[in-house]
């Protein structure tokens, strides 16, 4: 009896934990429920997600930048940030030691930095170090951490981390300098094509959420590179040029100069030497050459009086209207009045009886204002303002310089500069702008837009350009008729701008520098704009030096510059002779 | 009365076998339970690997991109303009002159111009993995209960 008493006691009591067990599981299980389904459980699993997913910008690697042969003129290369992760540091005058050693900085700085790190987890240490120079320390900490494991012990240099990073090289130092511009570490283009065309190097970056439980593995969007460009530059013309107009700035001791070689059938610029040059892997040194912001890229930011060859402008507007012939005589007494206002001829003396040939060959100011005078201030200016003149060209390089054409009807226009702009006085340009109003007149009419950019290569695909042309101002006959007129007046004078085999058109330039208000005849800036073959015109050079001391003269300085590009031109882009390109042209 | 008792008991399942059918019942569920756990850590663990292996993945994607644009840029620099002149002026050459070129006519002959550098095999059009690939299991169930129609609309053929 006693025995099944117990029994029942017991069975009892295992009903009771029985009964038990599952009230405490059901309890657990509900308020399981209970806080997932709560209000705060919606804000926990927002808090939580805050630390699954890390919100990341994807930054594409810049596209590169090539001449017209594929010849690569900016490129990317991998440098580290130097730094240190503070929680895992063990012995900080070992950190800073090693790291000032192998990166040559200050051992007390690097201390000081390590010592006092101003709640930085990670401490940077150097940033933009190549990869050469922390190839020693990467060495010498992968041999502490093996040492240091093998004793079992952490390694003193524990903390030390390497973040790579891309940076812009320039394979060619200071070649192109002026035309590519260069990229800073503030992630921005300065000048050229690298601002001019920043947007589209840069690529567009991808910011994504990516998360940090390897359980939720998501892909890396996809991030395509920065459009790569393709120049009209040819590296081997542009060498070349460079340094001619580097032994020029010798020889005929100008304080700067500016040599532009373009294609004057389609406005593909194919170099443009301009001094003094930076070297683009060390663009911070950029204020030790330059003083002013247009010096960087003169050819097409620096405006100034271009002198006499604007009056290929003048006589270019004069036949077009009509008004003159080749043949058309003109008596030169020396002098001529305009608005009041004596006008002279550059040697202050009469040429006698001349034709336009003559006016143009002797470079005369008075022929020249009487043109201008006789088309009258309307038609002048409405031809000057078809060339472009006083307007940017468009050039697809940063920094353009705009120009400056008095008008009439300007507060500042007074009537003598209807003849003094005829020869180039009282009109400001840049050189590009010089050369785009002239490629009219080598190419049949057709005006150019000056250009850089050839091609663009983005997602493997690349897309050609092709410029229209910006403009018509004169008729093909007047164009032909002046480039036989400029031929005849340079072989007439046997001047020193012609080229052994080539027959070339061209006209000098020298202006004297206004100095406190006043024309100084001792400083001048010289030019040369020509342009050839010209029967069938491939290349057109302008060149311009500044205030050279050997002499004051284009004939002297610029138009034997314009024949020795000329000779490297025709060389390094396969043009033949007159001669034997006649003999080819022969069925 | 008594009959029907002794039929009962004559028909009832001894109590070590129900015991025992419950205990089998119970080991079959655990049994079930743990292989649906031990497939789903297994799932769970493959993909942590895989997620992982992405991650390394992608970082080696990145130092490849870096090490294809350090090469690029170390071999222009080994061809550059100035390394060129130089190589080839050690070598005996120098620049040719105006009157040492000599042109031959080849009838019908046309120069190519200009570069091209357009990948041979252009990038295809980046495809979108889709969510299976990637969604852990407890993420397809949500995803389901939250739009169960998907999945069916997904199947539907118009």
């Amino acid at each position: 009896m006693k025995e099944f008493s117990m029994r029942r006691e017991y069975g009892w009591r295992s009903l009771v934990v029985a009964a038990l067990l599952p009230f405490f599981a059901l309890t657990i299980l509900a308020q399981m429920i209970r806080i997932q389904v709560s209000p705060e459980a919606a804000d926990f699993r927002d808090q939580s997600d805050n630390f699954a997913m890390v919100k990341r910008t994807f930054y594409p690697e810049r596209g590169e930048i090539y001449d017209r042969h594929g010849h690569l003129l900016a490129g990317n290369e991998t440098v580290y940030t130097v730094g240190v992760n503070m929680p895992d540091v063990v012995s900080v005058d070992t950190l800073a030691r090693d790291i000032s050693g192998h990166l040559g900085l200050d051992y007390q700085e690097t201390y000081d930095k390590l010592l006092n790190p101003y709640g930085l987890v990670f401490v940077p240490i150097a940033n933009f170090v190549d990869g050469e120079k922390i190839a020693s320390l990467k060495d010498a900490a992968e041999q502490t951490a093996k040492t240091s494991a093998a004793e079992f012990r952490p390694s003193p240099l524990s903390g030390l981390e390497f973040h790579p990073t891309l940076q812009r090289s320039y394979p060619e130092n200071a070649l192109a300098a002026n035309i590519i511009g260069f990229f800073n570490r503030n992630q921005r283009g300065n000048f050229g094509v690298e601002e001019k065309y920043n947007d589209l190097l840069a690529g567009t970056p991808v910011e994504a959420w990516v998360p940090q439980d390897p359980n939720r593995a998501a892909e890396i969007p996809y991030v395509p590179n920065g459009t790569s460009l393709i120049l009209t530059i040819d590296r081997d013309l542009q060498a070349a040029v460079e340094g001619l107009l580097d032994q020029a700035m010798t020889d005929y001791g100008a304080q700067n100069g500016t040599i532009i070689v373009m294609n004057p059938r389609n406005g593909e610029i194919m170099a443009m030497a301009t001094t003094p040059r930076l070297n683009l892997n060390e663009f911070w040194t950029y204020g030790d050459s330059f003083d002013q912001s247009y010096e960087f890229n003169p050819a097409i930011s620096m405006q100034y009086e271009p002198g006499s060859v604007f009056k290929v402008l003048t006589m270019a507007a004069g036949l077009d209207t009509g008004i003159i012939t080749p043949n058309t005589p003109f008596y030169d007494s020396g002098s001529i009045i305009v608005g009041d206002v004596l006008i002279q001829n550059w040697d202050r003396r009469p040429w006698g009886p001349q034709d336009m040939i003559g006016c143009l060959q002797h470079s005369l100011n008075v022929c020249h204002a009487w043109i201008s005078t006789t088309l009258g201030k309307e038609t002048f200016y409405d031809y000057m303002n078809r060339f472009g003149i006083g307007r940017p060209t468009g050039v697809d390089l940063a920094g353009e310089a705009p120009g400056r054409l008095k008008v009439p009807g300007d507060a500042d226009w007074y009537p003598v500069d209807l003849g003094t702009n005829a020869f180039g006085q009282g009109v400001a340009v840049s050189p590009i702008q010089m050369m785009m109003a002239a490629s009219a007149i080598a190419n049949g009419g057709y005006m150019v837009t000056p250009h850089v950019l050839y091609g663009m290569v983005s997602e493997g695909r690349q897309i050609n350009i092709n410029m229209e042309p910006a403009g018509m101002p004169i008729r093909m006959e007047t164009a032909y008729t002046l480039s036989q007129m400029l031929a005849i007046s340079l072989e007439n004078e046997a001047s020193l701008a012609l080229v052994p085999g080539y027959r070339v058109a061209g006209k000098t330039g020298t202006a004297e520098i206004p100095v406190n208000g006043y024309y100084d005849s001792s400083q001048t800036n010289v030019s040369f704009i020509g342009w050839g073959p010209v029967d069938d015109p491939q290349f057109m050079i302008y060149v311009w030096l500044n205030r050279p001391s050997v002499s004051i003269w284009a004939n002297d300085t610029a138009a034997p510059l314009f024949s020795d590009v000329a000779q490297q031109t025709v060389i390094l882009l396969n043009i033949p002779p007159d001669s034997i390109r006649q003999q080819a042209a022969q069925p | 009365m008594i009959n029907v008792l002794h039929l009962t008991h004559a028909y009832r399942q001894a109590p070590w076998r129900i015991q025992r059918q419950w205990t089998g019942a119970f080991l079959v569920g655990a049994l079930i339970l743990a292989m649906i756990s031990a497939l789903y850590l297994d799932v769970t663990a493959q993909a942590a690997i895989l997620g992982r292996e992405i991650q390394y993945l992608q970082a080696d994607t990145i130092e490849v991109q870096h090490a294809n644009a350090d090469l690029q840029t170390r071999l222009a620099t080994l061809l550059s303009k100035s390394n060129m002149d130089a190589r080839a002026r050690a070598l005996g050459y120098r620049p040719s002159e105006q009157g040492e070129i000599h042109y031959v006519i080849v009838r019908g002959y046309s120069h190519a111009s200009g570069v091209n550098l357009a990948a041979v095999n252009p990038p295809v059009s980046v495809t979108v993995t889709p969510p299976e690939y990637t969604q852990s299991l407890l993420d397809w169930i949500a995803d389901y209960l939250s739009t169960p129609a998907a999945g069916l609309a997904a199947n539907t053929v118009p």
